[in-house]
């Protein structure tokens, strides 16, 4: 399940204003990313990735928080074509945090509950999305329910 | 409130013939075991009804698959064991033919196309986050967290056992709305396949608090659409049924609406 990891990995983009850009997160970087959220916030939806317009028209602001005893995420906002399902979601988180591909990982939506694997970003960002973006939080245990 | 129980006992009842055959490559022995026939509840999972199925096909493979997970397969795809019965049905129902024959299978678990379900603990905390979110579109949540663990349990047991009155029990409190409007969101899943389905907000009142209807849901739904038809339990309900009536009436135990799409203009299948 795990062996494609690099084939996957491009389809999350990074927007390309966010700091901080590159992939090996430091020592020192990571007391930032204690904020829940972090201050490209202010940028807003409309930032720099928007321009290439037709490309963004599918892709959603989604963002990553930690709960409970899971690690956190370096960069906590990503964008992700709406048609990509939770699952492939919780996999990516898994991945990027280098877990154990048998360790389980729980997705939360609105901090109440868990969204079907096969459930689309596109039909949660309708139904929850805030603000422009869908928010996320992922555990290694049950958080909610 | 759902009051026509009468409708609710229907929808409950509700079931459908199964022939399970174990798929031919599996078979150790010269001859195939029988296939095993089975009414299974519309309502239900099937990982909650194929106890006897596995039992009746274990003996008849290799004995290191033995303790394998099992899977079911129709038409050359797997079936999706987190969508209930009725809704597969409904899905298929074009290619389907009474009794519905499907594929029993111990080997090759398609780990790309279905969840895995080890046991029914999985299904019973699948079937609870849906009625969580089912109450976050319906009361923002409310009604599930000021219920008890044990108020749960008799939900999920209620569904195990086929128990309709131990589920309704809890279930009304659910279907209840504080106001005239009836719920905030009506939970529904619109399925254009197994593969896919649209969910979106849709309020039960328009703007002028007037009470929509079924075909309200679907335009909004498919905006560039005008005779959308879909099939739930086997009919195809009007579109001048009342929708919040619909939700308390016709939803399913995770308590969303799950409309297959069996009509629309082929133009919108490009999106």
């Amino acid at each position: 399940m795990a062996d494609n990891e690099e084939d996957s990995l491009p389809a999350v983009e990074v927007p390309e204003n966010e700091d901080q850009a590159g992939d090996a997160p430091s020592e020192s970087d990571a007391p930032q990313s204690l904020e829940p959220i972090s201050s490209d916030t202010n940028l807003g939806p409309s930032d720099q990735s928007q321009t290439v317009a037709n490309k963004d028209l599918a892709k959603i602001d989604v963002y990553l928080k930690a709960t409970g005893n899971a690690p956190i995420m370096k960069r906590k906002k990503w964008t992700v074509s709406q048609d990509q399902h939770i699952g492939w979601i919780a996999e990516f988180i898994k991945k990027y945090l280098k877990l154990d591909p048998n360790e389980r990982l729980f997705l939360y939506i609105n901090q109440t509950f868990a969204p079907a694997p096969d459930q689309t970003v596109k039909n949660l960002y309708d139904c929850y999305g805030i603000d422009g973006k869908l928010v996320i939080h992922y555990c290694k245990s049950h958080a909610w329910g | 409130m759902a009051n026509d129980r009468e409708v609710l006992r229907e929808i409950w009842e509700g079931k459908v013939p199964v022939c399970f055959q174990l798929d031919s490559e599996e078979v150790c022995e010269l001859q195939a075991p029988a296939p095993y026939y089975l009414m299974v509840p519309r309502l239900s999972y099937f990982p909650l009804c194929v106890d006897k199925v596995r039992k009746h096909f274990t003996r008849h493979i290799q004995k290191d698959k033995q303790d394998n997970e099992m899977w079911l397969e129709f038409n050359g795809a797997p079936l999706k064991w987190h969508l209930p019965i009725g809704v597969l049905l409904d899905l298929h129902a074009i290619d389907i033919q009474l009794p519905w024959n499907i594929t029993v299978h111990f080997d090759k678990f398609p780990e790309n196309a279905i969840m895995h379900c080890q046991n029914k603990e999985v299904v019973e905390s699948y079937f609870l986050a849906c009625i969580k979110e089912s109450d976050v579109l319906k009361h923002r949540g409310q009604v599930v967290s000021s219920m008890q663990k044990k108020d749960h349990n008799q939900l999920w047991l209620g569904l195990l056992n086929d128990k309709f009155d131990q589920f309704w029990a809890i279930n009304r409190r659910l279907m209840e709305s504080s106001n005239d409007d009836g719920f905030k969101y009506i939970p529904f899943r619109c399925y254009l396949s197994e593969e896919k389905y649209i969910q979106k907000l849709v309020k039960p009142v328009n703007e002028e608090g007037q009470r929509k209807k079924l075909g309200h849901l679907l335009s909004e739904v498919f905006p560039d659409q005008e005779k959308v038809v879909v099939r739930t339990h086997g009919i195809t309900p009007l579109p001048e049924t009342p929708l919040q009536w619909l939700s308390e009436h016709l939803s399913y135990p995770d308590n969303f609406l799950h409309l297959c799409l069996i009509n629309w203009s082929p133009e919108v299948t490009s999106k």
